[in-house]
């Protein structure tokens, strides 16, 4: 964990070694035992991406208050200029989200607020190119961005790909929908781009032009691009390193996955089978677990070998399945919270929520993150048996996964940005 | 079974964070990028940026919109005027320069020049509507000052707010004053969500508007039989109708269908009875009031393809993702009097109970949404 007030003699020693690995080895050569390329380096004091630092969706060293409401425990809250189904992420003293706003949807934000304060540090509002429509529960602005410190991407449903640096400057931009003229889904794309080993990951299905990009994050040129089923689907990339084959990205739809080289494009595996269209695959010790019929636990690299097991008491609505150590949680359409063991699928425990699920779960310390969609967020206890040890309402309808750093919590509502207070 | 694992040691991304801030720091000082001696090289910049296209050679596109990113506040509205034949990618690209010029300002931008700019309804819709966001922020009396004259503009975004003003303004009228405020409303609005509200409210106090009728949309169609389209075949194959075999649709034996839809719907499952992966044909004969490009309009929560005048327009193979009015645009060209549009809808055999409907709506505007086809009565029309 990084100490956010690290003496400028231990920033010098940082930038010395790194300058070396840099200098000496180059970003291919780094170790395949790095995970999953320089963007995804956990640290406690950042977010940087959807579901967090790897996209686990876990902060197992972070604990928060247990206790807030709209009058409690907020350091602050801020008005957005516009709609989102999108998570913010942290990124050094900043807090950075998208947004959409105007009577077509087609004013795409990017903003930038002060970690400490809220203050806008910056804003960034750029046209959409493609098309707009989407169902009045999500927005444009549905796909978390993703930082790996040096630069932001947002993909948004228009499938308009910016990067800017940490002052909001543009650096890139890809209108994808202008290059793939049938890509796009009027219900609106949900997508989350990854940045892994210097390689921006976009994953665009939908029953036009569906394709993936690896694009190279400093100059905004594809690496690669495959066209992919025309199936329609909103789930995420998620970033997986290979002892084999390095950074990888592991791209889902519904008839099964893709293990693909970030960098290179070159599939290294598939596995045929029902795969849910939203919540994302978790990767865990070399497993996949799959959300589908229930949850799936596939083997990585294993060829046309079946599941290791299949539970149907576990399953998924629209949020992801979350797994950490020796536990594996979702929370099915019921908003019913069921924790399993990743070995062999066996439910430990349920506990019903109330209302219904949009976001996904995540961890922090050892209790599980839910925010329902009615605004309430219930923390529950994972020692045992779960158990909900609070509840906390705030107004407002909540559909993005909920971020943490330095123990505050990030909460976006349909209008408002809240900063729950660390304890 | 690979070993998968995360290594959490990695490089701290605090070190690239600091290179960041470092890159700050210095690159001012460091920057080739030298801001624009003159106006009309200010110009010229942003006019290479409007024409961005493509992936390569963003650098110096990045490097350019530096360069306009350090311009003094009395060229940014001499500036926007190059939106004028902007890329979407340009406008985007030169868009970021000159909003972050304009941060540099708060609220010291030239206000008349901003406004003047935003009243010359001959320049760019998008500059004009940069301009008054500017504006907005900074003078916000001054800013709706001017939405009294944008009623009839050429910008969409700012009709808008000129029309939601007016609408605003009928609030403390009496009833007869409001009537005809709203009827001025409705003849400038273009959006839709802005028409319902206008016609909702005329319902409410009695007076009924045809929506389908101020929407413009085409209501008098032949219908085809139905072809197969089972497993989705049919939308590429080429039936009767696309040859030209059936292009006499008034003595062929399609059958004539008119839409009573508010919207302006053509229902092929009541025209056809229900039926799962089959395709059917739609023609209208439409009067233009004269020749030259215009816009198709068509929603369906199926696939469909249009033909005008027998020349192919748009298609989009997408089934039951969703549904809306314009829901997919094409222009073409079309003449002076009558002329043909032909639709092929297509329905496949998805078993949900949402994906039932086996319908479109078609309209034929200006670029703005102005309804400019009408249908004469036929032989024959229902």
């Amino acid at each position: 964990m990084n100490n956010p007030n690290k003496t400028s003699r231990q920033i010098m020693a940082a930038c010395v070694v790194a300058g070396f690995v840099l200098l000496c080895a180059g970003a291919n050569c780094l170790s395949p035992v790095w995970g999953t390329g320089l963007a995804e380096a956990a640290d406690a004091s950042e977010w940087p991406e959807f579901r967090g630092s790897f996209g686990r969706g876990a902060a197992e060293d972070e604990t928060i208050r247990s206790h807030w409401s709209e009058t409690e425990g907020i350091a602050w809250k801020v008005d957005l200029p516009g709609k989102g189904a999108s998570s913010p992420i942290v990124v050094g003293d900043l807090v950075v989200l998208t947004a959409s706003s105007g009577a077509r949807e087609d004013q795409l934000h990017i903003l930038a607020l002060d970690k400490e304060t809220g203050r806008t540090r910056w804003q960034r509002t750029f046209w959409a190119t493609g098309r707009t429509l989407c169902h009045p529960t999500s927005a444009v602005a549905a796909g978390t961005p993703a930082s790996d410190g040096r630069r932001i991407v947002a993909l948004y449903s228009s499938c308009d790909l910016v990067a800017v640096d940490l002052e909001g400057r543009l650096l890139w931009q890809r209108n994808l929908a202008i290059e793939h003229p049938r890509s796009g889904n009027d219900v609106g794309m949900g997508s989350s781009p990854r940045i892994i080993d210097d390689t921006v990951v976009v994953q665009i299905d939908c029953q036009g032009d569906a394709f993936a990009s690896g694009i190279d994050s400093t100059t905004g040129v594809d690496r690669w691009s495959v066209p992919r089923a025309k199936i329609a689907g909103w789930a995420s990339p998620l970033a997986v390193t290979t002892p084999n084959h390095g950074a990888c990205v592991l791209l889902q739809n519904s008839r099964g996955l893709e293990l693909r080289q970030a960098k290179s494009g070159s599939l290294e595996w598939s596995w045929k089978g029902e795969c849910a269209g939203i919540p994302v695959t978790a990767e865990s010790g070399g497993i996949f677990y799959v959300p589908s019929d229930g949850i799936a636990a596939v083997a990585s690299m294993a060829k046309d070998a079946p599941p290791l097991w299949r539970s149907t008491k576990l399953s998924c609505g629209i949020a992801s399945p979350l797994v950490w150590g020796n536990s594996i949680a979702c929370i099915n359409r019921a908003g019913v919270l069921g924790i399993a063991d990743p070995r062999d699928g066996q439910l430990r425990g349920q506990i019903r929520l109330a209302g219904s699920f949009w976001a996904s779960p995540i961890l922090v310390g050892n209790v599980i993150v839910a925010a329902n969609k009615e605004g309430k967020t219930f923390l529950v206890s994972v020692d045992n048996e779960p158990t909900i040890v609070a509840e906390n309402q705030l107004p407002g309808t909540f559909i993005a996964t909920p971020a943490v750093a330095d123990g505050s919590l990030y909460l976006r509502s349909d209008s408002l940005l809240w900063k729950v207070a660390a304890p | 079974m690979a070993c998968f694992c995360i290594d959490p040691t990695a490089l701290p991304r605090r070190f690239f964070l600091t290179l960041a801030c470092l890159s700050a720091v210095i690159r001012p000082a460091i920057s080739a990028e030298v801001p624009p001696q003159s106006m009309a090289e200010a110009i010229s910049i942003c006019r290479e940026l409007s024409r961005a296209s493509g992936p390569d050679g963003q650098a110096d596109m990045a490097a350019k919109a530096d360069q306009i990113a350090e311009l003094p506040a009395e060229w940014l509205a001499p500036c926007l005027v190059a939106f004028d034949d902007a890329t979407p990618a340009g406008a985007n690209w030169l868009r970021s320069g000159l909003d972050r010029a304009a941060d540099r300002f708060g609220d010291r931008l030239p206000l008349e020049e901003l406004a003047t700019l935003v009243g010359d309804a001959t320049q760019s819709p998008r500059g004009r509507s940069l301009a008054f966001l500017w504006l907005t922020g900074q003078d916000r009396a001054k800013a709706d000052g001017l939405l009294d004259t944008l009623l009839d503009d050429p910008s969409l975004d700012l009709r808008r707010q000129a029309v939601e003003k007016l609408l605003a303004s009928a609030g403390g009228q009496e009833q007869a004053a409001h009537k005809k405020t709203y009827r001025r409303g409705l003849a400038a609005a273009r959006d839709i969500d802005q028409i319902e509200q206008i016609v909702g409210w005329l319902a409410e106090h009695g007076e009924q508007v045809d929506v389908a009728e101020v929407l413009g949309f085409v209501r008098q169609w032949r219908v085809s039989e139905a072809f197969d389209n089972a497993k989705g075949i049919g939308f590429e194959k080429i039936y009767p109708p696309q040859t030209g075999e059936l292009a006499q649709p008034d003595t062929s034996g399609w059958k004539a269908v008119a839409s009573t839809d508010k919207h302006g719907a053509i229902d092929l499952n009541a025209a056809l009875e229900t039926k799962k992966g089959v395709l059917a044909y739609a023609v209208a004969i439409i009067e233009m009031p004269r020749a030259g490009a215009a816009q198709v309009r068509i929603g369906s929560p199926c696939a469909v393809a249009v033909w005008v005048n027998g020349l192919p327009v748009m298609a989009h193979e997408i089934y039951h993702a969703s549904e809306a009015i314009d829901q997919y645009i094409a222009t073409t060209d079309f003449s002076a009097g009558t002329n043909s549009v032909m639709v092929k809808c297509c329905q496949n055999e998805q078993t949900e109970p949402w994906a039932v409907d086996w319908k479109f709506q078609l309209r034929i505007c200006d670029s703005l949404g102005l309804p400019l086809a009408t249908q004469l009565k036929r032989a024959g029309d229902e």
